[in-house]
C-alpha cells in the first residue's frame, strides 16, 4: 500500500473525531507552546543582559570610586589615601600590559541654566577617550574633542533628555548654557540611550540622558567639588586589547590602585564581560529548569496521544480484522496508526506553534519580560512533537497490528 | 478441471488452560476450479474454523493446506495477508464494510493493499460495483444503503480482486428471506460465470442453493455429496 493511502485514512479520522482529536492534541499543544515560550523568555533574557553589558564594554574594566559620606571620606583621607585620580590612570598606563586606552572622569551634580530653564544634572568631565571606549553615539555637533580638552575649552556636550528639556524646539548647537557660574558652549548631543535600570557594582542605576559631558582638563579648573576632600576623579574605563586576559588585568590593577591609596578601599572594580558570563551561567541552570518542565510537559501530552490511541485501537479492533482479512499486512496496519499518531500530533504541534509565538509576544507587549523568537526553537519545538507523535503512537499501533485477523474479525 | 484447492488430514486444535477443544479433526477436501460448494453444520461443529483456514485467516495445526499446487499451511503472516488480498474474496453475514468509506472507496480498498495505482483502482471498482449493479451507489455510504445493497457491495469488493475463491459466511444470515434470495441468485450467475464459490451456511435451505453439499459435525467430515435437490433461482 502506497504510503500516501496512510497520510488519507489519518486525516479522514482526525476530520470524523474533530472534538477528540483535538482533546487528543492538547497535551501536546500545551507542551510545543511552552516549550517555544520558554526558549523564547529564555533568549530574551539572554539579549537584554548582553545588550546592557555591551553598552559597559565587554573589554573594559571600570574603577569607580565608592559612594562615601563625608565622615567616611574624612576617614580614608586620614588613612593617606588620595582617593582616585589622573595619576593612577598614568601609572596603570605605564605599568598594566595590554591597556589599550584609559577614559578619566570627575563627576559633580549641578543646575544646568539656559534662558529661564534650570535642569538638575550630573556634569561629568571626561577625557576624549571616553567616547571611543563606552558605547555612546553622537546625534549632532561632536563629542569633546582632543583639541577642547587640551586647550581646556569651555564647552559640553549634552545628553538626549537634558538637551531636550532645555531647549524643546531650539537648536542647541552653539548656544550657551550656564553651570554653576560657569558659561559654556554647546558643541553635541548624544543619541538617547536605554536607562541603566539597575545598581551594578559600584555603578549606580540612573538616567544617562541627563548627563553633561565636559573636558575634564577644563572641569579640573573651573568646577567647585562638593567636598574639598574629594578626590580628582570618579571613575576610571580602562579598555584592554584583549578580553581574555580580563581577570588578570584588573587583578593587576586592583593591586596598583590599593597601593597607591595605602590600602584604603575606596573604590570598587567592575568587569562588565565577567558580570555577563555569571549572569549567563545563573541563567543556564533556570533555562534548564524551564527546559525540562517543558519536555516533561510534551512527554505527558505524548502519553495522551498514547493513551487515546490505545483506546482507539481497541474500538476500531473490527476495522483493524477487516482491513486484515482483505489483505493488509502487520506493517500496513502498524503504518496506518503510527501516521495517524504523527498526523494528531504534527496538526497538535502547529498549532503549538502558533500559540506558543502568540503566548511570547503577548508576553513581551503585556509584562516588562522581553522575549525573542529563535527559528530554531521553533523548529526543535515542532520535531520534537512529531518524534513524540511516532513513539508513543508505537506502541499502540504495534497492538493494532497484533490484533489476530481471526479474532479481530468477529469483535463486536 | 484441476484442483484449486487439496485439504489433506488437517485437524485445529484450541488449547485453553487444560481444556483442549480439537475444532477439526482429520478433515480432507478437495476443490476444482469453478465449483459452487457448501459446508454445513449445527452449532459449534466447526465451520467457522474451516472457513478460517479456508480463507488463510488462521493456520492448521496439522495437515496440509494447498492452494494451486502451493502450501500455504504454514506461510508467515505477510504471505497469508497477500494469500487473502489475492485468491480470497471473503463475504460475511454483517457486510464488514467500512462506515467511514463509501461504496467505491470500500471496494476498492483490497486493490490499495494490492498496490494498485488510484486511478486503475477505481476504474476496476467501478466495474466491479457496475457488476453487482450498484454503480449508481458508488457514492453512498454503508449507513444510506440497505442490507441487500450492503452485502452487494461487499461481494463487489470481495470480487475486485479476481480471487481464486469466493468465500461466503452465512451471506444471508442478516437479510430477509426476499433479499437473501436475490443474493443468492448473484451467487448463481457468478458461479455460472466461472468463480469458484464457497457458501458457509447452517441452513439447509442456503446449502440447497449450492451443487456440491459438504456437512461438517464434530470437526469432521460428514457427508460430502452432489445435491440432488438444488434450488434453482428463477
Ligand atoms: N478461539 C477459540 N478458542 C477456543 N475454542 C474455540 C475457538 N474458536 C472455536 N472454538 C471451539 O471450536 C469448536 C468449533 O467452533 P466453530 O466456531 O468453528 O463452530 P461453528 O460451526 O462455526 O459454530 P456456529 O454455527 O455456532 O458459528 C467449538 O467447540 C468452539 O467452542
Ligand atoms: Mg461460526
Amino acid at each position: 500500500m502506497e504510503y500516501s493511502e496512510n497520510i488519507k485514512v489519518a486525516l479522514q479520522g482526525l476530520t470524523d473525531h474533530k472534538f477528540r482529536s483535538f482533546l487528543t492534541m492538547l497535551g501536546i499543544i500545551f507542551g510545543v507552546a511552552s516549550v517555544i515560550a520558554m526558549l523564547s523568555i529564555g533568549e530574551g533574557a539572554k539579549r537584554e543582559a548582553i545588550a546592557k553589558y555591551q553598552d559597559l564594554g565587554v573589554n573594559n574594566i571600570i574603577v569607580r570610586e565608592k559612594d562615601m559620606s563625608a565622615a567616611e571620606l574624612e576617614e580614608v583621607r586620614t588613612k593617606f589615601s588620595p582617593g582616585l585620580s589622573l595619576r593612577d590612570a598614568e601609572v596603570i598606563r605605564d605599568i598594566v600590559p595590554g591597556v589599550s586606552r584609559i577614559a578619566a572622569q570627575a563627576e559633580v551634580n549641578a543646575e544646568v541654566k539656559y534662558a529661564s530653564q534650570s535642569v538638575k544634572s550630573s556634569v561629568i568631565g571626561v577625557t576624549p577617550e571616553f567616547y571611543d571606549i563606552l558605547n555612546y553615539q553622537i546625534k549632532e555637533g561632536e563629542f569633546i574633542t582632543p583639541i577642547h580638552y587640551d586647550a581646556k575649552h569651555k564647552v559640553c556636550v549634552l545628553g538626549s533628555g537634558i538637551a531636550y528639556a532645555l531647549f524643546q524646539k531650539e537648536a542647541p548647537l552653539g548656544k550657551m548654557v550656564k553651570i554653576e557660574d560657569q558659561w559654556l558652549e554647546v558643541v553635541g548631543i548624544l543619541e538617547n540611550k536605554a536607562l541603566f535600570t539597575e545598581t551594578v557594582g559600584e555603578l549606580a542605576a540612573r538616567d544617562l540622558n541627563t548627563d553633561v559631558y565636559v573636558p575634564l582638563s577644563m572641569f579640573l579648573d573651573r568646577f567647585s567639588r562638593g567636598n574639598v576632600l574629594a578626590s580628582e576623579l570618579q571613575q576610571l574605563t580602562i579598555q584592554v586589547d584583549n578580553s581574555d586576559r580580563l581577570m588578570e588585568t584588573s587583578t593587576l590593577i586592583d593591586e596598583i590602585i590599593r597601593r597607591h591609596h595605602f590600602g584604603n578601599e575606596d573604590y570598587g572594580i567592575v568587569i562588565p564581560l565577567e558580570l555577563l558570563k555569571q549572569e549567563e551561567k545563573e541563567r543556564q541552570i533556570y533555562n534548564f529548569l524551564l527546559g525540562a518542565i517543558a519536555a516533561i510537559s510534551l512527554i505527558v501530552g505524548g502519553i495522551g496521544i498514547m493513551n487515546i490511541m490505545l483506546a482507539t485501537v481497541m474500538e476500531r479492533t473490527r476495522e483493524i480484522g477487516i482491513r486484515r482479512a482483505i489483505g493488509a499486512r502487520k506493517s500496513d496496519i502498524m503504518g496506518q496508526f503510527v501516521t495517524e499518531a504523527v498526523v494528531i500530533s504534527i496538526a497538535g504541534g502547529l498549532i503549538g506553534v502558533v500559540l506558543g509565538v502568540s503566548l511570547s509576544l503577548l508576553v513581551s507587549v503585556f509584562t516588562d519580560v522581553s522575549t525573542y523568537i529563535r527559528l530554531y526553537s521553533v523548529i526543535i519545538a515542532f520535531a520534537f512533537s512529531v518524534i513524540v507523535g511516532v513513539v508513543f503512537g508505537y506502541l499502540p499501533a504495534k497492538n493494532a497490528a497484533n490484533l489476530k485477523p481471526v479474532d479481530s474479525i468477529r469483535y463486536e | 478441471m484441476s484442483n484449486l484447492i487439496e485439504i489433506n488430514h488437517i485437524t485445529k486444535r484450541y488449547e485453553m488452560g487444560d481444556n483442549v477443544v480439537m475444532a477439526l479433526q482429520d478433515v480432507s477436501l478437495t476443490i476444482r476450479q469453478g465449483e459452487y460448494l457448501s459446508i454445513m453444520g449445527p452449532s459449534g461443529s466447526g465451520k467457522s474454523t474451516f472457513m478460517n483456514i479456508l480463507g488463510c485467516l488462521d493456520t492448521p495445526t496439522t495437515g496440509e493446506y494447498k492452494f494451486r499446487g502451493v502450501d500455504v499451511s504454514h506461510l508467515n503472516d505477510d504471505e497469508l495477508s497477500a494469500m487473502r488480498n489475492r485468491e480470497i474474496g471473503f463475504v460475511f453475514q454483517n457486510f464488514n464494510l467500512l462506515p467511514k468509506l463509501d461504496a467505491a472507496q470500500n471496494v476498492e480498498l483490497p486493490l490499495a493493499y494490492a498496490g494498485v495505482p488510484a486511478a486503475e483502482r477505481r476504474e476496476r471498482a467501478v466495474r466491479s460495483l457496475e457488476r453487482v449493479k450498484l454503480a449508481d451507489r458508488m457514492h453512498h455510504r454503508p449507513s444510506e444503503l440497505s442490507g441487500g445493497q450492503r452485502q452487494r457491495v461487499a461481494i463487489a469488493r470481495a470480487l475486485v480482486t479476481n480471487p481464486g475463491i469466493l468465500l461466503a459466511d452465512e451471506p444471508t444470515g442478516a437479510l430477509d428471506s426476499k433479499t437473501g434470495i436475490e443474493i443468492m441468485r448473484l451467487f448463481d450467475e457468478l458461479h455460472q460465470e466461472g468463480n469458484t464459490i464457497i457458501l458457509i451456511t447452517h441452513e439447509q435451505d442456503i446449502a440447497n442453493y449450492a451443487i456440491r453439499n459438504v456437512y461438517i459435525k464434530d470437526g469432521a467430515i460428514h457427508y460430502d455429496r452432489l445435491n440432488s435437490q438444488r434450488t434453482i433461482v428463477k
